[in-house]
């Protein structure tokens, strides 16, 4: 009987899954070397895009590691760390979302032959934080690499002159450094064929807002049809022309100089209020009430003209008698005008958005230099150009396909929040994968002086940082070993080493470290000064991805144990869904002992 | 029921299904091996190299941690006995807010020493009146361990605030204490107040906002409110704040009600009055002198039309709770409805502006004058996970300071303070006659437990450890730890690394207090699980 009753010690409630250990470790690390590798092939100027389509049968084309990996619906626990640090580097710095998840994988990759030998993982974290400790150190030092870069260029004659502008002294110079960065970030996307073109309208479009950097301000609107070649830059706003009604041929579609008035109210006869009601004892009244109803909407009308204005935009509808009332007195209006277009004019053009037309002042009416609408492919466009405050911009995109112009967009949105990071921490290094190299030649070299295991770890950890500059040759296709090869090669120069004796001395004239700025050549497949090539990056970039890399690749190795609870009711339905994608899509091959089955 | 021969004893007088256990075979060995495994999960996160664990909740949350309290709490465990243990680590963790992993640990290590001398042949009994002789000594010695002269501190001195709670960060955090302490202790000595044993851990905040990294965490005089103004005016400087509980807009009937028109000129007029109400009412906070409408439910249009026109910065807080710190900083007072304004209602703010922090817009309300009001400690990282951890660690943090106020004492802390305990109750236990000297003999073997684990989770040889470590102690060297930067034995007193008094009091006592319970079970009856989600209840709690 006794021996029947036996219970089995049920510590957890049943279904929950527990797993722990060196296996479940390297399970982990499996998965997101896996998510890492589906990613790794779209770095670089010749990385490949991938197409990815959904089970709403949306079809993505992207290049952008963050929406890949935002796609991806990844549902490995450790897995969707690196998911995370792809949207943090997304959010901060806006591009290099690929070289972070690249970057983190590999970091568990040279880890793992360490855990299969039986180093502890908290030793590999530690020499992993003071590597990173170190990089850090290397670019944020007071004389960043940018200012090696500069002051290694002041033999360059031509070049000195570029890289004294970053600091902020001509707009010009600068805005052509900028460019500079933006073409970097493009060269690796679908519109890379454009990249000077879009590079400067980038710049171009981030110095019209100003300081005062919001990035909702600069609006990109999507046309299909035409070349990539057709997007021009609106300096000021430009919106789609909205649904009008009769009466609206007539308006004047061209203004110079005209007062413009922003509204949030209908212009359109309906009732005034939904709870008011109006009771009648006297028929004779009905047609009081009538014109009453009239009057009502003559009056704000009347005040609309009254008040100068030229152009009026509401967010809501501006009915067809508003749209008569104006064309006879030779104003344009426009209704529905979406709600942070019309806060782009507001910003633009110096005005306010009114919630009623009652005491409208000079002051809130805003105005630009030219109003007008205008054919672009297929539909028409309504633009404001030449604004006074001029801090919006508006890029109109062209092009063929929709997934196309979605994927150009995306390019964009990482240009303008590169270009965005450039200008305040006026910092940029060497693309590439000089950089990557430099650092990495920096990390073994320093490794030597440590003794015990933790020179081991951090050369492997310079080890990872190569990953860079071989991923872009296997992209391009070239021989990695033999690119890698050279490479090493010149970063170990004695121009090299100044590098790292500059630090000591500070002496910036007798500084000059050629081998530093080595890269990857794209275009010939061997090895090429990327400093001079004008391949660069904001050093804000690297940093943000290494230290982001770092910390994910920490924290996956510092994971021993993963408990599962079963779902509740509520979270099972929701997640059902997202799980069998996620098991199609990016885990393929990541599926250990840690995998949750369900 | 017909074939099976009639159930005797205690079962037939229960309901069938029921499951009963009794004996030290069945319930106590069984209740002793439960409360092992769940220590067996927290041990490998104790102390600074402790592993974190990866914990998936019920509605699929991720957690990523290696503090005990979120891991035990997450883990919904179902045992009877180690729900006990679970207990003992929540206790702990409300009243300190740090160790609850030593309570747990430290738990789960007495009774698998309990379960030796049950193996033995002593009975529980025995064990629990050794092991309660032995917490009581334990007390003693704990007292006389204290630092000299740290028994009253300057509560507002941050060096010494670091001091003592470097450990209780550096058991989350290893590695990045040193970025970490100084926030954390800048935060909680600008809102002590005077009287430093009020102080109030809900007035330092934690705004967690992706990107970034660790270097880039500040500190704010203020609150951080995520998102935008209202209105467009983002930035605004020495202005006099007003508080809305209610929403700014026109006052609507709760009841249903319809608006009787009965002439053409009152339909003319009726939007005509309405519009000058709400610009009387916002004219009046104007006038009042307040630049700031902080709103806790909605804004209306028309209200906010005119909040422009005045030049009012509008804000919007939704939480109750966020506004009531919200006033808390501002020293304002929160006014039900819009209307006139007293000016002894209105706050102070230095500013207030909508920064850009890692493509997330935030507001950012800073009051440095006032000393007693809120703080925000501003974390970033680059995922979620880490973010939430970084909370808890900072939440630790605050805990100690909280402790700290009250019982400023330190002992020694890298194991020293253990093994000390663990020398000198093993030389007491030799003066005890009775059965329990060898449960005192146990309780002492069990602290051997700290250093090893601590070893062993920073990847060093154990055995090594303890024995120099014992070596240290016998030779008089009380303040000897294990330094896990080197791997070797160090006096703690140089590599300044020192635990709470109170902390360790309470996370040993009630380890203490939870084995002893678990051992006085002798008899577990479980009910058949009524339909639905299991639950067993433990029941029958028989006095030896």
């Amino acid at each position: 009987m006794a021996s029947m009753m036996q219970p089995q010690i049920i510590l957890l409630k049943e279904g929950t899954d527990t797993s722990q250990g060196k296996p479940q470790l390297i399970s982990n690390i499996n998965a997101c070397m896996a998510v890492a590798d589906v990613v790794r092939t779209t770095l670089g100027p010749r990385g490949m895009d991938k197409l990815i389509h959904d089970d709403k049968g949306n079809t993505t084309i992207s290049n952008d590691g963050a929406t890949i990996m935002k796609l991806l619906d990844v549902v490995h626990p450790a897995a969707k760390i690196l998911v995370d640090i792809a949207k943090s580097q997304d959010s901060e710095v806006g591009d290099g979302t690929t070289t972070v998840v690249l970057l983190a994988g590999e970091f568990l990759k040279e880890a793992k032959p360490f855990i299969e030998d039986g180093v502890h993982p908290q030793n590999l974290i530690r020499s992993y934080r003071i590597a990173s400790f170190m990089v850090d150190f290397l670019n944020s030092y007071p004389c960043s690499i940018l200012h090696m870069n500069i002051y290694d260029l002041g033999a360059i004659e031509k070049i000195k002159e570029l890289a004294v502008s970053i600091e902020g002294k001509s707009s010009d110079e600068k805005r052509s450094l900028l460019a500079k960065c933006a073409a970097t970030t493009l060269s690796s996307k679908l519109i890379g064929g454009e990249k000077e073109f879009f590079a400067s309208m980038v710049v171009d479009a981030v110095f019209a807002i100003g300081n005062d950097d919001r990035l909702n301000m600069i609006g990109i609107k999507k046309v299909p049809g035409g070349t990539m070649r057709d997007s021009f830059l609106v300096n000021g706003v430009a919106f789609k022309k909205t649904f009008s009604y009769a009466g609206f041929e007539q308006q004047p579609k061209k203004f110079l100089n005209p007062k413009i008035l922003l509204l949030n109210i209908e212009l359109e006869l309906k009732s005034e209020k939904e709870n008011a009601e109006i009771r009648l004892s006297d028929p004779l009244q009905y047609q009081s009430i009538v014109d009453a109803e009239w009057n009502i909407i003559y009056d704000k009308l009347d005040k609309c003209v009254q008040s100068g204005a030229k152009i009026v935009l509401s967010r809501l509808a501006i009915g067809d008698l508003a749209t008569q009332y104006f064309a006879d007195r030779d104003i344009f209006c426009a209704g529905r005008v979406a709600e942070d277009d019309l806060h782009r004019v507001a910003a633009a053009t110096g005005g306010t958005v009114q919630t009623s037309v009652n005491n409208v002042i000079d002051e809130i009416l805003g105005s630009c230099e030219v109003f007008e609408e205008k054919q672009v492919g297929g539909e028409r466009f309504n633009i404001f150009s030449g604004c006074p405050s001029g801090q919006t911009a508006t890029i109109v995109l062209r092009g063929g396909a929709d997934q196309f112009i979605e994927e150009a967009e995306r390019s964009l949105h990482d240009a303008i929040m590169i270009v965005r990071r450039a200008m305040k921490n006026s910092t940029v290094v060497a693309g590439g994968g000089a950089i990557d190299m430099e650092l990495s030649r920096y990390l073994w070299q320093h490794a030597r002086n440590i003794a015990g295991k933790s020179q081991l770890f951090i050369n492997s950890y310079a080890k990872a940082l190569e990953v860079i500059p071989r991923q872009l040759c296997d992209n391009a296709g070239f021989d990695a070993t033999d690119v890698l090869n050279k490479l090493r090669q010149k970063h170990a120069l004695a121009a090299g080493w100044s590098f790292a004796i500059y630090f000591k001395n500070k002496n910036k004239k007798s500084f000059s470290s050629e081998g530093a700025l080595y890269g990857v050549d794209i275009n010939t497949g061997g090895i090429s000064d990327s400093f001079a090539n004008f391949v660069w990056e904001p050093a804000v970039v690297k940093i943000n991805a290494i230290n982001a890399a770092t910390e994910a690749a920490c924290l996956i190795l510092s994971v021993d144990e993963t408990v599962k609870n079963p779902k509740s009711e509520s979270a099972q339905g929701e997640a059902a869904g997202g799980m069998g994608r996620g098991r199609g899509g990016g885990m393929r091959g990541g599926r250990g002992r840690g995998m949750r089955r369900r | 029921m017909g074939l099976q021969a009639q159930p005797y004893g205690i079962q037939g007088m229960l309901k069938e299904g029921h499951k009963h256990l009794s004996g030290l075979d069945e319930a106590v060995v069984k209740n002793i091996d439960a409360c092992k495994q769940l220590s067996t999960i927290t041990r490998t996160s104790l102390g600074p190299n402790g592993m974190n664990k990866m914990v998936i909740n019920h509605l699929d949350k991720l957690f990523v941690t290696s503090d005990t309290a979120t891991i035990v709490n997450e883990l919904e465990i179902q045992h009877p006995a180690a729900k006990i243990l679970v207990l003992a680590g929540k206790a702990q963790q409300e009243e300190i807010g740090d160790g609850a992993n030593l309570t747990v640990s430290f738990a789960g290590e007495l009774l698998q020493g309990a379960e030796d001398l049950i193996r033995m042949g002593l009975h529980p009994s025995e064990i629990i009146i050794g092991y309660t002789k032995a917490i009581n000594k334990v007390v003693e010695i704990l007292e006389g361990l204290v630092e000299e002269g740290s028994d009253t501190m300057d509560v507002r001195n941050k060096d010494e605030v670091i001091l003592r709670m470097k450990a209780a960060v550096a058991s989350k955090q290893y590695g990045q204490e040193s970025i970490l302490c100084p926030l954390i202790a800048d935060a909680c000595i600008q809102v002590c107040p005077k009287n430093p044993v009020n102080f109030n851990v809900d007035n330092v905040r934690v705004a967690k906002l992706l990107g970034g990294g660790l270097h880039n965490c500040t500190t704010v005089r203020g609150m951080v409110l995520k998102g935008d103004t209202v209105g467009s005016i983002k930035r605004i400087e020495k202005a006099k704040v007003v508080v809305i509980a209610g929403g700014v807009d026109t006052t609507a009937t709760e009841t249903k009600g319809t608006v009787l028109i009965h002439s053409a000129e009152q339909l003319e007029n009726y939007a005509k009055t309405e519009e000058a109400k709400v610009e009387e009412l916002i004219k009046a906070v104007a006038d009042s002198g307040a630049k700031v409408i902080v709103s806790g439910a909605a804004v209306g249009e028309m209200a906010l039309h005119f909040c422009e026109r005045y030049k009012l910065m509008v804000l919007k807080i939704a939480s109750k709770f966020e506004l009531r710190r919200f006033c808390r900083t501002t020293g304002a007072v929160a006014l039900l409805k819009l209307g006139t304004v007293n000016p002894d209602d209105l706050g102070h703010v230095d500013s207030i502006s909508v920064e850009e922090i890692g493509g997330a817009r935030v507001t950012v309300v800073r009051n440095e004058e006032g000393g007693n009001s809120v703080t925000t400690v501003l974390l970033r990282g680059s995922t979620d996970s880490i973010l939430d951890d970084l909370e808890r660690a900072v939440d630790d943090g605050v805990n100690t300071y909280k402790a700290l106020c009250r019982d400023s004492r330190i002992v020694p802390g890298a194991a020293a303070t253990e093994i000390e305990l663990a020398r000198k109750l093993k030389e007491f236990s030799f003066t005890e006659t009775g059965l329990d000297q060898y449960a005192i003999a146990k309780f002492a073997e069990s602290f051997e437990m700290i250093p090893k684990t601590l070893a062993e989770n920073a990847g060093l040889n154990a055995m090594e450890i303890i024995s120099s470590l014992y070596a240290d102690h016998a030779s008089g060297n009380v303040k000897v730890g294990i330094d896990l930067e080197e791997g070797a034995c160090k006096d703690v007193s140089t590599l300044n690394i020192w635990d709470l008094y109170v902390t360790k009091f309470h996370a040993l006592k009630y380890a203490a207090d939870a084995v002893c319970t678990v051992l006085r079970v002798d008899q577990i009856i479980m009910s058949k699980p009524a339909g639905g989600p299991g639950r067993r209840e433990q029941a029958a709690m028989d006095e030896d």
